[in-house]
């Protein structure tokens, strides 16, 4: 009890910190300190977002680039799963896709972005590709961490009930390493974020991204301001989504 | 009845760094426990006593030697040696339940069978005191009931030999001699043969019919000794009987006798 009282208190102490950054910004703009035209206040960005939603235009191009972070952040989890296990169950698997693994990890995948536009065009595909290769890495990287670093005497325990080795992996070793897994997930949420507004703002055809370079040319700042706060909204509304989801599949997490 | 289980001039060496003869563990132990029997092995601490189990288990090849099951050699784990860790936490699958726990041995069996197999469950948690905790989750339960569900499960895998790894070494004093009394019971009225190793030397005497004492490094056979007890044995007055404080004795002394070179040097 004491416990979750705890937890709602420190929820509330962090919505003070960027309460305060609000109240500054929105007295800087009342006291004419910035150039109202280049930095509208919060309230005025708020508004403009409020109608955004009322007459219901945020939602096409939110959805559009919701749905391209899905997929392929969905794509990059299945693919840095299946390829972390594969490393590190499989010494051959390990010798033969560690060295590309290692070349491509460090590349900024924002720099791959003109390269696949060359190869798949400006569209869908390309950005779902972007997001998964910004995605699969921290995925793959520590689900091959958690598999490595699983305790022997679990392992033990599949083989003194003679486990088939498939069957240790799906019921053993993928839930034992779930906690890494997401932990990997957790942070390629972000990085395919922010990968997925990139590519639509070098070459998108719509989107969040497309929406908030679009509207700066078009030197509509305060519609940019709220598209930018649609953007915040999206990634702290996925942060809590995945950390009600991890919370539910990893109710052990820090009790064993 | 239980399956004999025996070591057949085992040794295991342990390659190291920089030496080309290794880290001899064991030099030459034979040792066989007989059907059903209850046999304990100490030794002091760091002595491999845990090898030796993992070697009886199939879990780690002897570097010479054989383990022998019924007189057969095993290579891998062989069906019906279930091991009991101590580190029983681990053991244990922390995302299922008790009840799905203690199931996972019998998840091979055809679909139909299932629901006769979960009753059998239920039923060998009871024996373990357990009822009421089927839908619980290990990490929820103490240390001494998260032992009692890997012996439950443990019972599901139809154990000829049970291995015995300190299993009641991590918990409190009271709760070790409830889970020694435990597993006599169950020990008596399954007739699995037992293998147990422990630094506990009281806890030795108490549970078997013999007990095998490790010597020096490398680490050979010192003795065995016949404990020869009368059962059931009670925590009570098994351990006041002048036989028992005599094989104590006994016991302790040899083991000391081990150590005393180390306390010289100090």
């Amino acid at each position: 009890m004491s416990q979750r009282s705890d937890v709602y208190r420190t929820s509330l102490l962090g919505l003070l910190s960027p309460a305060i950054v609000l109240s500054i910004w929105e007295t800087a703009g009342l006291l004419g300190w910035v150039n109202p035209i280049l930095l509208p206040r919060p309230s005025q960005i708020v508004w403009t977002l409020v109608e955004l939603v009322a007459n219901g235009a945020v939602f096409p191009p939110l959805l559009y680039t919701v749905a391209l972070f899905v997929v392929g952040y969905v794509i990059a989890s299945i693919l840095g799963v299946t390829i972390g296990v594969a490393m590190a169950t499989s010494e051959t698997l390990y010798g033969v896709l560690e060295p590309l693994v290692e070349i491509l990890r460090p590349i900024p995948k924002s720099a791959l972005v003109p390269v696949l536009f060359l190869f798949l065009g400006i569209g869908k595909a390309t950005m779902i590709t972007v997001v998964a290769l910004a995605a699969v890495f921290p995925v793959l990287i520590s689900t091959f961490q958690g598999v490595r670093g699983l305790d022997p005497v679990l392992l033990d325990t599949a083989r003194t009930f003679q486990t088939s080795r498939m069957r240790t992996i799906v019921s053993i070793v993928l839930p034992a390493s779930l906690p890494m897994i997401l932990a990997g997930m957790r942070v390629a949420l972000g990085l395919g974020l922010v990968l997925v507004i990139l590519a639509e703002m070098l070459a998108g055809e719509d989107g969040v991204g497309f929406r908030i370079l679009d509207l700066q040319r078009a030197f509509q700042i305060r519609d940019m301001f709220a598209w930018i706060f649609v953007l915040v909204a999206l990634g702290g509304g996925l942060m809590m989504l995945f950390d009600l989801v991890e919370r539910r599949l990893v109710p052990w997490r820090g009790k064993t | 009845m239980g399956e004999r289980l025996g070591f057949d001039h085992v040794t295991k060496i342990f390659e190291t760094p920089g030496s080309d003869t290794g880290f001899v563990a064991f030099d030459d132990i034979t040792l066989e426990a007989a059907s059903s029997e209850f046999l304990a092995i100490v030794g002091p601490s760091g002595c491999g006593k845990s090898t030796l189990l993992k070697m009886a288990a199939g879990l780690m090849p002897p570097t010479k030697g054989k383990i022998l099951l019924d007189g057969k050699p095993i290579f891998d784990p062989p069906p019906g040696v279930v091991y009991l860790f101590q580190q029983y936490a681990k053991s244990l699958f922390a995302w299922r339940t008790v009840i799905d726990n203690v199931m996972f041995p019998l998840e091979g069996a055809p679909r139909h069978q299932r629901g006769d197999l979960r009753e059998m469950c239920r039923d060998y948690l009871k024996q373990v005191g357990l009822d009421g905790f089927e839908d619980s989750y290990p990490w929820q339960l103490s240390g001494g009931m998260q032992q009692r569900v890997a012996i439950a499960r443990a019972l599901a895998a139809d154990p000829q030999v049970l291995l015995l790894d300190e299993p009641f070494s991590a918990v409190d004093a009271l709760t070790r001699m409830e889970l020694q009394t435990l597993v006599l019971q169950l020990w008596e009225r399954r007739k699995f043969t037992a293998i147990l190793v422990t630094h506990d030397v009281e806890e030795a005497i108490f549970l078997a019919d013999r007990v095998a004492v490790l010597g020096a490094k490398p680490t050979a056979l010192k003795e065995i000794i016949e404990v020869g007890l009368p059962r059931p044995r009670d925590q009570l007055t098994t351990r006041e009987d002048p036989r028992f404080l005599k094989l104590r004795h006994h016991l302790t002394s040899l083991l000391l006798a081990r150590n005393s070179g180390h306390v010289a040097a100090v």
